[in-house]
């Protein structure tokens, strides 16, 4: 009985997703997928498909993109390493230490700057590191620095501020773990005689790496496809693989190059979710099994 | 763990040392875009003298304005439709048996949307929305309000699609299934047992669809059409020209704006029974 | 979804789920067909959107797209406020930028009037980018003087009328930079020298190539391979590592005082300047042997909506007094009769930042559209990967 009315229903009820997705969303991305086997015919010709080749894949491999692709790689993979050193023990801290009572005060602190414009917030970083702005002038104060700071359009620039941008998508996941662990666990370690550190390495981390996971995919996603920082702060010096792509639509006028690092740069992001989840399946297992061997020996 | 401990202990004075160094980080920008909001000179970056200058350029700057005016109205517009398609989709999903094919397949489509890097989205939204409006004769889809909403509500689609999914799962289904064994037909069991149960997650989809909209810069950027250039896209051209201290002016206000809906979406959510974390978790689309 | 269901229980159900099942079959199969007839048409057809036809009265807006910081706010205000239109002014960072995304719209962009350089005029008119000029609408044609008028790129003004013109060269900050610098090889030794990691160069590929093609005395129209190639090989090894930015209005970093050596126009350097807290520290170069001499044009975009208005707008900037404030605002010349006698009579400042002496404009060379630009568009890529 309790199988029966409510499911039946239940894919048709999908279908209007489906419609949109197909429509709005799939059929556009095909169409890049089409556009990358063709060509640029003359000057003034976005893309042309008479003739379909894998020439443009070629292309993408051999020339600038992949040295702005690997840059990006770089950035991409400090940054989000960086948003994990800091929010790990930031999230820990909201979630545990402080006064349950402040709690929803602080969260909703971090939640602000999530909540205001990401270019506006770029921006401000832009007047802060001005060669005359507050903090070269602070820095000069300390008499850390001798002269002016010297890091604005520079890759150092963007690397702080994708930190900056996407530290709150590390941190709120983390919270929600580490806010969901039961204390009882980590009070009974200790009184089996574990140190904090062990404790806090082998139940709150492995508790918590569903957290440390979609953290990391969150941060470093759409880090590999922005571009908004590094147009900000980065000038010549910092440019990402977002902006090398967006410049074949939008001054270079060559779609089919274009599509073809769209591709890309999309199949590589796809692999890497795969991979994480992988990876992450396999630690679980591990540590899984781990603890299990643990149990049954320590009685 | 006692307060005294709590103290004197190094490793929390530590993390709590942290803590305040990451909400200096946090803020430090934001406090200097409201700062130089008081800037009279002609260029952000450059400070004059401290007035209110900018804010009264910017609220006589039709354009400004009308910048403003048309983020807000696609971020209601798109909200609306990608609430209405991802409730669906939610429900569908949340009900489906598991093991379902066509579950595992709209789920793998869903994320793939939500891992798609957005300059990919807008390069490849752009092509099909003039092929629709000028080959395809769909002539509505050259209007630049009408484009928003779409690439908009593909953005959000996902995010709503799975928070409300959440909801539902947590939900005891044989509610309505004792509601469709009273006979209840299935819009009245819709409405008057499914809905009210989804509604904190709908609510949420629909806030998560409002702020995706409001702060999307490069899908808009590559769509956008004169007259209906939604705000962060106007920020994003005058990176080129040179940055007035206008921006920072309206900056300041919608962030005014955005902490009083705040307050008040959390006083919603807290009322209808999530404890803080659920609240946090829903805020961020978990 | 069905298949597994235990039996006894679906039986009833089960043609409504398989129903629902073949209809999304059905309308997936109906989207992929028409995703794959698009697909295919989209090769052969370009269908563009049609121009509305003047009709006499002045619509409520007008989109104007042209590059950043280009026309007077005094006068794009005045002009609203007389005609009670709403005008959007966009910016684009160089013709490239702007062909692209009218090109890749279809008509369908939405902006009316556009500034396109000259060269650039006859290209667009092939591909159908532009709506031809109704000159009834334009009295002030008049006023143009007679150089300007009637150019190569559009004879008899069918499509465009000269908006501005003036030259490239570079500032530099006195306070980093020794030496008087005259030449585009002294611009690369600086480069290479003092002022390195504090260069911006413009985003436009004929300018960037037109300094090397500049300090080794070759035309900087060529298409010759062997220049291009060379040109290439300097540009990327020798000049971009020393590059901070790519910037066509690089005011702010002058006025904020980011940067050293800046490639720019002659009226950008002006407006800088004037903005700048201490003006006496920068300085402008026309560069030797040459450099760019460009004109900007007013033209109306493919599928524009606002046709009677665009042609208000471009019929009001030909007025002298308007187009003197513009001189004021912008620093280039426009082809008006009479602005250099103007400008001294309203005393506007740095005039020899908007009026390039006689022997300057002498050995100006004006750029034109060759072969060469998909070769020098890679250049610049190239450059621009190569940089910092």
């Amino acid at each position: 009985m309790s199988r029966l009315r409510p499911r039946a229903t239940s894919a048709w009820l999908s279908f209007p997703v489906w419609a949109w997705l197909a429509f709005f969303v799939f059929t556009p991305l095909a169409l890049v997928v089409w556009y990358s086997f063709g060509e640029k015919p003359d000057l003034f010709t976005a893309v042309s498909m008479d003739n379909l080749s894998f020439d443009r894949y070629a292309e993408v491999l051999d020339g600038v993109f992949m040295s702005t692709f690997w840059a990006t790689l770089r950035i991409a993979a400090t940054g989000t390493l960086l948003c994990l050193l800091v929010g790990v023990p930031f999230a820990y801290w909201m979630a545990v230490k402080v006064d349950p009572r402040w709690r929803p005060l602080l969260l909703a602190l971090v939640l602000v700057p999530f909540w205001t414009n990401f270019l506006v917030r770029t921006l401000g970083w832009q007047i802060i590191l001005s060669p005359n702005g507050m903090a070269s002038d602070a820095l000069q104060w300390l008499g850390i620095l001798s002269g002016p700071l010297d890091v604005l359009y520079t890759r150092g620039a963007v690397q702080l501020g994708v930190v900056y941008n996407y530290l709150p998508l590390m941190i709120l996941p983390l919270y929600v773990v580490f806010e969901r662990l039961d204390p009882s666990q980590r009070e009974a370690s200790r009184d089996l005689g574990a140190g904090r550190w062990r404790t806090f390495f082998s139940v709150t981390v492995p508790d918590t790496l569903p957290g440390i996971a979609s953290g990391c995919l969150l941060v470093f996603i759409p880090l590999m496809g922005d571009f908004l920082t590094a147009s900000v702060l980065g000038g010549a010096r910092g440019t990402m693989i977002g902006q090398v792509v967006a410049r074949q639509f939008t001054s270079a006028q060559n779609w089919a190059l274009g599509a073809a690092m769209a591709v890309t740069l999309m199949v590589f992001v796809l692999l890497t979710v795969v991979l994480a989840a992988a990876a992450f399946l396999l630690v679980r297992a591990v540590i899984r099994r781990a603890r299990h061997l643990n149990l049954e020996v320590t009685p | 763990m006692s307060a005294t401990r709590r103290r004197t202990d190094p490793v929390n004075l530590a993390l709590a040392v942290l803590g305040v160094l990451v909400f200096v980080f946090l803020f430090l920008p934001i406090l200097v875009i409201v700062v130089y909001s008081f800037n009279t000179g002609r260029l952000l970056g450059a400070w004059d003298s401290f007035g209110f200058d900018a804010y009264t350029r910017a609220w006589e700057n039709p354009v400004i304005g009308n910048a403003v005016r048309t983020s807000l109205v696609s971020g209601v517009l798109a909200s609306l439709v990608a609430t209405v398609l991802g409730t669906v989709g939610g429900v569908a999903l949340a009900r489906a048996r598991s093991g379902a094919r066509w579950a595992g397949l709209l789920t793998a489509l869903l994320a793939v949307t939500l891992i798609t890097p957005e300059v990919i989205d807008g390069i490849a939204i752009l092509p099909w929305l003039v092929t629709l409006g000028t080959d395809g004769g769909l002539s509505v889809v050259n209007n630049g309000m009408v484009r928003l909403v779409i690439v908009h509500t593909s953005l959000a689609l996902a995010v709503v699609t799975f928070i409300v999914r959440a909801r539902m799962r947590g939900m005891d289904e044989q509610i309505e299934e004792a509601a469709a064994d009273l006979y209840a037909n299935p819009w009245n069991r819709f409405r008057q047992v499914t809905m009210p149960l989804a509604w904190p997650g709908i609510f949420a989809g629909a806030l998560m669809a409002f702020t995706l909209s409001l702060d999307n810069t490069i899908v808009a950027s590559f769509i956008q059409v004169p007259g209906y250039t939604p705000w962060p896209v106007y920020v994003f051209g005058s990176l080129k020209v040179g940055l007035r201290p206008e921006i920072a002016a309206v900056s300041t206000v919608m962030l005014l704006l955005t902490l009083a809906a705040l307050a008040v979406v959390w006083a919603v959510l807290r009322r209808s029974g999530d404890d803080n974390a659920a609240v946090a978790s829903t805020f961020t689309g978990g | 979804m069905t298949r597994r269901r235990p039996p006894a229980t679906v039986r009833v159900l089960a043609p409504r789920a398989e129903a629902g099942r073949i209809s999304r079959r059905a309308l997936l199969g109906g989207f992929a067909a028409i995703g794959t007839a698009t697909l295919l048409g989209c090769s052969g057809s370009r269908t563009m959107a049609t121009t509305a036809v003047p009709d006499g009265t002045l619509e409520d807006r007008l989109n104007v797209y042209s590059w950043g910081d280009y026309e007077s706010p005094d006068n794009i205000r005045a002009f609203r406020s007389s005609h009670d239109i709403t005008v959007q002014v966009d910016s684009f960072a160089s013709n490239e930028e702007m062909i692209a995304k009218i090109g890749a719209s279809r008509g369908t962009s939405g902006y009316d009037v556009l500034v396109p350089s000259g060269q650039f005029v006859p290209m667009m008119v092939a591909n159908d980018l532009l709506s031809p000029l109704d000159h009834r609408l334009i009295p002030n044609i008049a006023n143009l003087e007679t150089a300007f008028v009637d150019q190569p790129w559009d004879p008899g003004n069918t499509h465009a009328v000269p908006k501005a013109w003036g030259t490239t060269g570079f500032a530099y900050d006195t306070t980093k930079v020794d030496g008087n610098p005259t030449s585009w090889r002294d611009f690369l030794d600086l480069a290479a020298g003092q002022a390195s990691g504090s260069v911006s160069l413009l985003d436009d590929p004929w300018e960037v190539a037109s300094i090397y093609f500049g300090s080794e005395g070759i035309d900087p129209n060529t298409t010759d391979p062997k220049a291009l190639d060379a040109a290439e090989a300097y540009l990327t090894s020798r000049l971009a590592p020393h590059v901070r930015a790519f910037n066509s209005a690089p005011t702010q970093s002058v006025v904020q005082n980011e940067l050293a050596l800046l490639q720019m126009y002659n009226g950008d350097a002006r407006l800088a300047f004037s903005e700048s807290d201490d003006p006496d520290r920068w300085r402008f170069v026309y560069p030797t042997p040459t450099a760019n001499l460009w004109v900007d044009t007013w033209a109306i975009a493919r599928g524009a909506q606002h046709v009677d208005a665009a042609h208000a707008f471009i019929n009001f900037m030909l007025d002298p007094e308007t187009a003197i404030g513009e001189v004021d605002w912008n620093g280039y010349p426009t082809g008006i009769t009479g602005q250099r006698d103007l400008a001294e009579e309203w005393e506007l400042e740095m005039l020899d930042l908007i009026f390039p002496s006689d022997a300057v404009v002498s050995r100006l060379t004006p750029a034109t559209l060759s072969d060469a630009q998909d070769r020098l568009t890679a250049i610049l890529e190239h450059v621009q990967a190569k940089a910092g």
